[in-house]
């Protein structure tokens, strides 16, 4: 691998659903000669797009798994990151940036900055990713990147630049001008890789002349020699450069280029651009937790001298056993070296160490500080860090969501009960927000995520990768109980059936609180209840809310409140006093008002504006709250709080009303009460159920 | 709705206004001030204070994106509620929140009639029936008689009431009665005119129109810290 740390840069690539992200990707490969042919995401070739080598993937023309993959481009080395773009999968984008230095964040020219560019975009800002803007589709109907550059400035707050403007738009897009060298660039051979760099056609010398001062104008806040420059009307290319990289990397800055990826325009300026305006690994300040202080940021020092420090934050199962993506910070992960998994304290060996390209590979002897590949045959989870035995560090947790919905799911036969039980703990290994257990109850298999789709897609791989036929219950929504006034509870245990009896009594009051899922509080004075037995006394308590009295779901914000008890010298136990409490419980429980409450998603609909009435129509019917509209002349935002439950089958819904030019994502806000006539029904259910 | 024990007293109420509304249904009102006196924190306090009362406030902006009025909304709202050491804000944010209901226009995009379409979308559906609306931004030129007027027309026959904001310019010298040059074509229809006057270091809240306070009386006082109506004033 290529030591030289400044040339490697490890980027992202993120964009809205649909944004052309990965035909991207695709000519990224061609160009650096990674590829030789060019499948499209729903080609007529039947191959489909290199990145997306799951079969899923190239059946519905949405790439799930993010695939990295390692290319050269004029003498820098490139790691690129595949990020998927639907919102189930969030947690796939939001791994993938951890590891980033840098991002391309695609827009599509017709499109601008839809919804899920907003979400993405957070995510960024979360983990400080510098980013440039790539304005694709410019070849469409109806393209303006003027117009996204002004929505990037707007909707996501970023101070965006035009770095080149088109030659030609939609059908007449026959290249760019690069404002720094102020030449006009054409895309020329069957596949646009022969570069022609011309002087810029005559018509479009003012409006270049214009947005190149433009962009004098904004890099010169990042570097007081542009400005001087600027002042004496001598800017070289290099000056500017350097103003538009400080910019960039302070993340004050989005260089946006623009081009077609589909049609190979602005492809080539824009690896260029990567080089020239992302960071390399070393200008990053990356931070790890100590863990023998956990209030101790470590910063790493990207340094292959100094003892290892490596994230593994993807797992993939291949057809020779676990694939783990793994991203080096410090030191040198080399092969045949022995490492310790800072989460399980297991030592590892690393025996097969390869760099990925999508789905083919290719075995090396290290990867150096800064660089990302994949390790064979460790057994590991996302998220966990392997260092050199003896220190005592780990990458910062990630942010995971809880999940929303479950879905119960049945094999069809004895080979596909052993099939799904790998399935799931590979899967629960690859995707943390995936989780599954079984229902002590009725036995069943229960898996739970983000949304329905990414059940769906799991339940589909289940079927395709591990031949495991599974039968799916209807999905179920993550309702939870809660209590809403205060009620005092006195209850005594009491049995004696021959041997030793059992005795525990206890008084005190439940009350509801908003903040917490549970709280616990002794004011037991006198050892009425001695204090060995007041941890079952919360015990028994705790063990209440994983199933409400009421209607079954998963109680919160309840606060516990003992006050008194009785105790008996011989027949008080832990089990008595677990007992008591689990009567007490009851009893106070259902006389407390119980509630149940929903998990709510923030739904944003962007729609024509000729639909936008109907839209707000349909999310109204489903209970949702309009909390805004946002008219953007020919398409307008629409942003509503809309119960999950009632949100099943809306992509249908919107596609059939708005002729399919809707969208819309979702994703979690927070939990509301259930109203009482919902309520009623629900619990009615259940008792249908029960029966 | 839960009953709150928190109220945002009327910023005008000192304006010598009985009832708790300054403007009445079909009615139009109108705040004037420079660019950045505080037209819009003014709007979003009369907001909060129609929504504490079970309201429903539609609020329109023609320049701002809905993010930046829901910031405005919570900014003014903390402030009141820190002021007024109010207990669990939060929650009351969120019971009246529902309430609130925004919609932006670009400027150039927005239009009267598209307006009344867009209120049609909404009070047909029954998905939102406004008792007040905002509108923060119209551009008060030369033919906007004719749009206020619609405007107007369309807050009756919806027995709503409207509020706008006007931004006057420090180099137009106010015509004969007081009324900057923006508003004196038009000052008949609106029911109560206020100005923000920044002197010194306050700014001063000048009725022009409507609202029955004394003249010797003393101007109210606007914080430009907080802007918020002070106590005193």
């Amino acid at each position: 691998m290529a030591s030289n740390i400044e040339k490697v840069r490890n980027i992202g690539i993120s964009a809205h659903i649909d944004a052309g992200k990965t035909t991207l990707t695709e000519r990224i490969l061609f160009y650096t000669q990674r590829i030789h042919t060019i499948h499209d995401v729903k080609g007529k070739d039947g191959v489909g797009a290199t990145m997306d080598f799951m079969e899923l993937e190239k059946e519905r023309g949405i790439t799930i798994a993010s695939a990295a993959t390692n290319i050269e481009w004029k003498n820098y080395e490139i790691n690129i990151i595949d990020t998927p773009g639907h919102v189930d999968f969030t947690i796939e984008v939001e791994r993938s940036l951890r590891v980033l230095d840098g991002a391309i964040l695609v827009l599509c020219a017709v499109g601008g900055v839809q919804s899920q560019s907003i979400t993405v975009d957070h995510q960024m800002a979360r983990y400080h990713v510098p980013c440039l803007a790539f304005v694709n589709k410019c070849d469409r109907s109806g393209a303006n990147p003027l117009r996204v550059i002004d929505q990037l400035k707007e909707k996501l707050g970023h101070n965006a630049v035009a770095m080149q403007i088109p030659i030609g738009l939609e059908g007449d897009l026959t290249g760019i001008i690069d404002l720094v060298t102020m030449k006009a660039v054409y895309f020329d051979g069957d596949h646009g890789e022969i570069i022609v760099q011309k002087e810029i056609p005559e018509s479009l010398i003012l409006e270049a002349t214009q947005m190149r001062e433009q962009l004098i104008d904004a890099a010169a806040m990042f570097s007081d020699e542009l400005t001087e420059a600027a002042l004496e009307d001598n800017v070289s290319e290099e000056i500017l450069i350097s103003g538009v990289r400080n910019g960039a990397l302070k993340r004050e800055l989005t260089p946006v280029f623009m081009g077609s990826a589909y049609k190979n325009k602005g492809i080539q300026p824009l690896l260029d651009a990567v080089t020239t305006y992302l960071p390399c690994p070393v200008e990053i300040n990356n931070q790890a937790l100590d863990m023998s202080n956990p209030d101790r940021l470590v910063t790493l020092t990207n340094l292959p001298d100094d003892p290892l420090v490596a994230l593994a934050f993807k797992l993939e199962d291949g057809q020779y056993g676990q694939l783990t993506y793994i991203r080096v910070y410090q030191g040198i992960l080399s092969r045949g070296t022995v490492a310790k998994n800072a989460r399980s304290g297991k030592k590892v060996k690393f025996g097969r160490v390869v760099r990925m390209h999508a789905d083919q590979m290719e075995d090396i002897e290290n990867i150096p500080a800064g660089h990302i590949g994949a390790l064979f045959g460790i057994d590991c989870a996302s998220g966990d860090t392997f260092v050199t035995p003896g220190i005592n560090l780990s990458m910062t947790s990630m942010f995971i969501p809880d999940p929303v919905i479950s879905l119960a799911i049945t094999p069809q036969n004895n080979k596909s009960q052993i099939n799904m039980s790998k399935a799931l703990s590979r899967f629960t290994k690859e995707d943390p927000t995936f989780k599954t257990y079984t229902d002590l109850e009725t036995g069943d298999t229960i898996i739970s995520g983000m949304g329905e789709l990414h059940l769906e897609v799991y339940v589909e791989r289940m079927r395709r990768e591990y031949d495991a036929e599974v039968k799916t219950g209807r999905p179920r929504v993550a309702y939870r109980e809660t209590i809403s006034k205060r009620e005092e509870f006195d209850y005594t245990h009491k049995k004696q059936t021959g041997g030793a009896g059992q005795f525990g009594r206890v008084t005190g009051y439940m009350e509801p609180i908003a903040t917490e899922e549970f709280v616990f509080e002794n004011q037991v004075k006198g050892g009425s209840i001695p204090t060995q037995f007041i941890p079952s006394c919360e015990k028994g308590f705790k063990k209440c809310l994983d199933k409400g009295p009421w209607m079954e779901f998963p109680v919160f914000g309840v606060k516990i409140v003992l006050i008194d008890g009785r105790f008996h010298s011989v027949d008080s136990s832990d089990m008595a006093f677990q007992s008591a409490a689990r009567g007490a419980f009851l009893q106070a429980y259902l006389k407390a008002s119980p509630e149940v409450h929903e998990p709510v998603m923030k739904v944003v609909v962007e729609t024509p504006t000729e639909f936008q009435g109907t839209v707000m129509g349909s999310l109204n019917q489903r209970r949702g709250i309009i909390v805004s509209a946002q008219d953007e002349g020919t398409f307008s935002i629409i942003e509503s709080q809309v119960p999950f439950s009632e949100m099943f089958g809306y992509a249908t819904v919107l596609r059939s009303l708005t002729q399919g030019k809707a969208q819309f994502t979702m994703e979690f806000f927070n939990y509301k009460q259930v109203p009482q006539p919902i309520a009623d029904d629900l619990a009615k259910n259940l008792k249908k159920e029960q029966k | 709705m839960k009953n709150h024990k928190f109220v945002i007293l009327n910023p005008f109420r000192k304006m010598g206004n009985d009832t708790e509304d300054v403007i009445q249904k079909g009615e139009i009102g109108a705040v004037l001030a420079r660019a950045g006196v505080g037209k819009t924190a003014l709007l979003v306090q009369l907001a909060l204070n129609a929504l504490l009362r079970n309201k429903n406030v539609l609020h329109i902006s023609l320049n701002d994106p809905v993010t930046k009025v829901s910031l405005w909304y919570k900014e003014v709202f903390n402030n009141l509620a820190e002021q007024n050491k109010v207990q669990a804000a939060n929650q009351i944010l969120e019971s009246i929140l529902p309430h609130r209901f925004i919609m932006t226009f670009k400027v150039e995009g927005f239009s009267v009639p598209k307006l009344e379409e867009r209120l049609t979308d909404l009070t047909e559906q029954n998905i939102f029936l406004p008792d007040l609306v905002i509108i923060d931004g119209l551009p008060f030129n030369k033919d906007v008689r004719k749009s206020l007027s619609n405007l107007k027309a369309l807050t009756q026959s919806h027995s709503m009431s409207a509020w706008f904001t006007v931004t006057t310019h420090r180099h137009e010298e106010p015509g004969t009665d007081e009324f900057p040059p923006q508003i004196q074509p038009i000052a008949d229809l609106f029911e109560v005119i206020i100005q923000l006057k920044p002197e010194g270091k306050t700014i001063l809240v000048f009725p022009l129109k409507g609202g029955s306070r004394a003249l010797n009386q003393p101007p109210l006082i606007f914080d430009p810290s907080t802007m918020m109506m002070k106590e005193n004033g």
